[in-house]
């Protein structure tokens, strides 16, 4: 119990200091300019998938940029003195992941509530939203996590490197392929198709998340068992960084 | 028991050693200072003992226990850089703080406000520390750290970048902490504090401990001394001359070289039997500079120079009794209390500095 207390203080400490670093403007004013460009479309109504499709693109790119900056807030020295108290170095680092996703959740908020009120999709119930979002967020959630583990914080440059070079090769079918592909030998292509199904393996979740939120169809299995998927992935992800952030040297970049 | 207990231990950052079997203990209750040049691996060995870091090798007990994660929140700790959430104010920020140390709220409130009343950041405890000058970030660092009334407290560089006002604030805090009984680790390259403020001393150079001392017994070793005084009777010169030809004699300065403890008492007592006013006393070597500058050069005399005696200097003194060596003042202030009827000066020298008389 304290330890969930723990992190939710540092969660609200991280935050406080986030709003009152003027950060959250730049999200502000890129909320109302993606809602102006993409959600405003004077005289025209927008349907529900629509809106998932653009606030499916809006929210990562926007997790992307506050996550980075939330990592700059936890990897400075400024740590130390945190850390020498019973905060620990689990509950350090799932702050900073709490504290983005409730930056992320709240901004994604303003703009659907701003969208509700001015131009409502024109066939979105509040259920519907709710089933379209929880993929959504949780696409977000994943990218923080993910971020998060391949900050400097977290991951030496040689294992980041490693991870890197592993994504890169899950999302190589896009870009080896064609007449190249065909002047390797067959044995070469083999293991580079089963190496990119292994490693793209992960990133189905991510990817029918997208298009769950875009279709909010739950009449399948798959749906729900998607969602778990996505939470297991989330969970994965956050245990491997907790458990390199654990074991390595702390050393915050110097600023 | 110790507070502090390090064997063997082998830091190294890629190939390039820091740390080398390291030995290092802490009994409880002392004031450690560790001395060294910049990148001895001072700050290494403190980030070791709070578990930032993980040692190649060896052994870190630290309170009775080698796994650092259970001393997390009984360690005080007072970095080198200032560097502090600074868009808190002190007072939301010392809250905060306490919170990740689990203290109860109403504690919680009752250590802030006697930590900022300590540190004297009390009028300004609202303000943003953004706002705040080096050395209040200093004080606020040592306020931080004592916040969860810690068994150990870790200082790095306590003032490291202050202006002397605020050195002199940031020791005078750490002195009163000294009194009240903290086991206190503390890293700096600065002798003047290590010997106003540790009981014991180790020398930290290329990652290993190469010297340690006891700070009174090197204070109590005999040390050559020059006296100030605002005028020498013809009569006060010829008894001084009887006492011993290691005596040197001008209008206004009298050199003790070699000295030693009861020629130094013989010399007082003569002074303040003939009512020479003493205007201050200044070694002309300094032990600890000796040891560290022996433990760190291959070649160190092993006494150095002495500097030229500056009659200038006495213009600079306020009036009346000054001793700025807490050595000479200690055998001053012993000297002058074995009398039978101690004199105002031993009051005056007494009140100028409590921690000696502790000695």
């Amino acid at each position: 119990m304290q330890a969930i207390l723990r992190t939710l203080r540092f969660t609200g400490f991280t935050l406080l200091e986030y709003l009152r670093s003027a950060r959250i403007l730049l999200e502000l004013i890129a909320a109302a300019t993606f809602w102006y460009i993409f959600l405003r479309r004077s005289g025209q109504s927008i349907d529900a998938e629509y809106f998932f499709t653009v606030t499916g693109v809006f929210a990562p790119a926007l997790t992307l940029y506050t996550m980075s900056a939330v990592i700059g807030l936890g990897d400075r020295p400024q740590g130390y003195v945190l850390l020498v108290r019973k905060l620990n170095r689990a509950q350090y680092l799932i702050g900073l992941f709490a504290s983005a996703l409730a930056i992320v959740s709240g901004v994604y908020g303003l703009v659907c509530l701003t969208s509700a009120f001015l131009n409502p999709p024109t066939n979105l119930t509040l259920a519907g939203w709710g089933l379209g979002t929880l993929p959504l967020l949780l696409n977000a959630a994943l990218l923080s996590a993910l971020l998060l583990m391949l900050s400097p914080l977290v991951f030496s440059p040689g294992w980041r490197l490693f991870v890197l070079g592993l994504i890169a090769l899950a999302f190589s079918g896009s870009f080896i392929s064609g007449p190249f592909l065909d002047s390797l030998p067959v044995t070469v292509i083999d293991v580079l198709r089963a190496v990119q199904a292994v490693l793209g393996a992960p990133l189905v979740p991510a990817f029918y998340g997208f298009q769950l939120s875009m279709t909010r169809d739950y009449s399948t299995i798959a749906a729900p068992v998607n969602l778990l998927a996505q939470l297991m992935l989330l969970i994965s992800l956050l245990g491997l960084a907790i458990y390199a952030f654990s074991r390595r040297d702390l050393i915050f970049s110097a600023q | 028991m110790y507070a502090i207990e390090i064997e063997q231990v082998y830091k190294s950052y890629g190939d390039f050693p820091v740390l080398e079997d390291l030995n290092l203990r802490v009994m409880q209750g002392r004031v450690y200072g560790l001395l060294g040049p910049n990148g001895a691996g001072k700050t290494t060995l403190i980030h070791l003992m709070l578990g930032f870091l993980k040692a190649n090798r060896g052994t870190i007990n630290v309170l009775g226990t080698r796994n650092l994660e259970r001393v997390r929140g009984r360690i005080g700790y007072v970095p080198e850089r200032l560097r502090y959430h600074m868009r808190y104010s002190a007072r939301e920020y010392l809250r905060f703080l306490g919170q990740f140390s689990d203290m109860d709220a109403a504690l919680l409130r009752q250590r802030v406000e006697e930590e900022l009343e300590r540190a004297g950041l009390v009028n300004v405890a609202n303000r943003m520390l953004e706002k705040y000058s080096k050395g209040m970030l200093q004080r606020l660092g040592i306020a931080q750290a004592l916040l969860a009334d810690p068994e150990l407290l870790v200082i790095d560089e306590p003032t490291s970048g202050l202006d002397p006002s605020g050195q002199r604030d940031v020791l005078d805090l750490l002195a009163e902490l000294r009194s009240s009984g903290h086991t206190i680790f503390l890293c700096s390259h600065q002798l003047g504090e290590i010997e106003e403020l540790c009981d014991d001393v180790g020398v930290l150079a290329n990652g290993r401990l190469i010297a340690e001392a006891n700070v009174h017994q090197l204070r109590s070793s005999d040390v050559s001394v020059s006296i100030q005084v605002d005028r020498l009777s013809p009569e006060t010169r010829i008894r001084l001359a009887r006492i011993s030809p290691n005596i040197k004699y001008g209008d206004h300065t009298i050199l003790l070289h070699p000295n030693n403890q009861s020629l130094q008492h013989e010399v007082l007592r003569a002074l303040t039997d003939a009512h020479v006013t003493i205007l201050s006393l200044n070694p002309l070597e300094r032990p600890l500079e000796r040891l560290y500058l022996q433990a760190v050069q291959d070649e160190a005399p092993a006494f150095f120079p002495s500097p030229p005696v500056d009659e200038t200097s006495e213009s600079l003194l306020s009036p009346g009794f000054d001793v700025r060596d807490p050595l000479l003042k200690d055998l001053l202030n012993r000297y002058l209390n074995a009398r039978p009827n101690g004199n105002d000066e031993a009051k005056g020298a007494d009140q100028t500095d409590g921690s000696d008389e502790k000695r």
